[in-house]
């Protein structure tokens, strides 16, 4: 990959955006590399922490957003506790997510997100995630019903779930969920708005 | 001593051998648990990674509930709901900001004050190796086991307020008090891949086999954890790391193996609801 530096503002908004996002000084890196190392993710993918944190330095934000680890990253947290810069990279990750989710762009790794997309979406119904039923439906939406079908069924035996998993509706505090979905994104809506109007 | 309880969504569900064996412990060491009203999901890696506010917003949530029911400290078994929790609370304390926003999204003032407890913190630090001690009625003498602590009991490090990061010991502890034999293993803290489980299975299955192949270098006959997603992980994709030959290695709860060494019954510990039967291997421990 060919990259042609510029010292374009937008190079320092996108570093400014993750840095604010995160709460992690990226400029403190050394590039030392003892996040990939420990990270158990980066094999899996084609980048790890160290080239992401050094893409975001540069200002390179459409190759950024468009990678997979962010989307891997499961917050083991291994690189903060690691990192002689006390860079917590995880918090990083999920940034680099939340600016692409709130972008609308297409996410790296479509079908991690559309699990995340369904857990919240059976929080935001029931109040409590009722995971026998996120799991069969991310498995139904993903065309492979049969992936745990037979783990499931062992299970069942095991009595590791129940019926009652499978039925269970929504918990009693799930108004006070809705409540939150809904203020949240209305307060989305408000910052875009005011952003808008900053910028004219 | 008094406790307010979170379990989480999972320990309602298919973490309840989770749930059960540590209902049954603390009933053992006169440790009442009063579960908090209409508590609600802390929105997992799922909110965390994809909305911040809604995160913050949801253990806030939980949070106000336990203040509101005049409680002061909440214990939670799941490391990803006390992460969650006890990132918010002091997210939320240490900007004055972020908290207005927070509240907003609550539509209610941020109580504070609450502190956020771990499971295992609780009974290895504030009930104590001793107490524990004193209920063994029947020593795990000669059970050859390694302890599991994953990623979000111990780190960040500057969050979760015990043990070391990468070398914690107080589910070691805990296990010596019970009289097992805890052997020393390099692969205490590495990840199970977590919630990859559902959109990712085969990399979870690549980072499960290599714990299992550690912990049964190291003699293990059986791997113990306080994580209700890593013993899932561990316990149910077990199967997919096919190493021929290779023994499979019951995933116990700290919390069962506390309660079999309480002398308690089998059955109000859970030790069915395993794909790796535990039955075997516990049934060889003298009584």
């Amino acid at each position: 990959m060919l990259i042609q530096l510029t010292n374009a503002p937008e190079v320092k908004v996108f570093r400014q955006a993750v840095m604010d996002g995160s709460g992690q000084n990226l400029l403190a890196c050394l590039q030392c590399g003892k996040c990939t190392g420990g990270c158990p993710v980066a094999w899996a993918v084609e980048r790890g922490p160290r080239q992401t944190i050094a893409m975001i330095l540069l200002g390179l934000k459409d190759e950024v957003l468009a990678s997979e680890l962010p989307w891997y990253c499961v917050g083991c947290a291994i690189c903060a506790s690691r990192c002689p810069a006390r860079i917590d990279f995880s918090r990083v990750a999920a940034a680099l997510v939340e600016i692409a989710v709130a972008e609308g762009r297409a996410p790296a790794v479509g079908d991690i997100h559309r699990w995340e997309e369904i857990f919240l979406a059976s929080v935001r119904r029931n109040g409590r995630v009722r995971e026998v039923r996120a799991i069969i439906e991310n498995n139904l939406r993903a065309r492979r019903p049969w992936q745990d079908a037979f783990m499931g069924l062992a299970m069942f035996a095991r009595g590791i779930f129940g019926l009652e998993d499978v039925l269970a509706g929504p918990a009693q505090s799930q108004p006070a969920v809705a409540k939150i979905f809904e203020n949240v994104r209305r307060i989305r809506m408000e910052n875009e708005k005011s952003e808008v109007r900053s910028e004219k | 001593m008094k406790v307010n309880y979170y379990p989480g969504c999972s320990l309602k569900s298919t973490g309840r051998a989770y749930d059960e064996s540590t209902r049954a412990v603390c009933a053992a060491l006169d440790v009442e648990l009063t579960e908090l009203p209409d508590w609600v999901c802390c929105g997992s890696s799922a909110a965390y990674k994809t909305d911040r506010l809604l995160s913050l917003a949801l253990s806030a949530q939980n949070l106000n509930q336990a203040a509101a029911a005049g409680f002061d400290e909440l214990v939670t078994p799941c490391p990803y709901c006390f992460r969650r929790l006890k990132s918010a609370d002091s997210a939320i304390k240490n900007d004055a900001a972020l908290c207005r926003q927070v509240e907003a999204a609550l539509g209610a003032h941020y109580a504070g004050g609450v502190t956020v407890q771990n499971m295992l913190g609780l009974l290895r630090y504030e009930v104590g190796l001793e107490a524990i001690q004193a209920h063994v009625t029947r020593p795990l003498t000669g059970l050859k086991v390694v302890a599991y602590y994953g990623c979000a009991l111990t780190r960040p490090p500057a969050l979760s307020g015990y043990d070391h990061p990468e070398s914690p010991q107080s589910l070691d502890e805990i296990l010596r008090a019970l009289g097992a034999e805890v052997l020393d293993w390099n692969y205490k803290t590495e990840c199970c891949g977590a919630g990859l489980s559902v959109p990712r299975t085969s990399v979870v299955v690549k980072l499960v086999g290599r714990i299992l192949e550690q912990a049964r270098l190291a003699g293990a006959e059986a791997i113990v954890l306080a994580c209700q997603l890593c013993q899932a992980n561990l316990d149910m994709r077990q199967h997919a790391t096919n190493k021929p030959g290779a023994e499979h290695l019951p995933i116990l709860f700290f919390t069962q193996l506390m309660g079999l060494a309480f002398g308690l019954p089998a059955e109000a510990l859970g030790l069915r609801h395993h794909m790796v039967d535990p039955h075997p291997l516990l049934s060889a421990i003298p009584a």
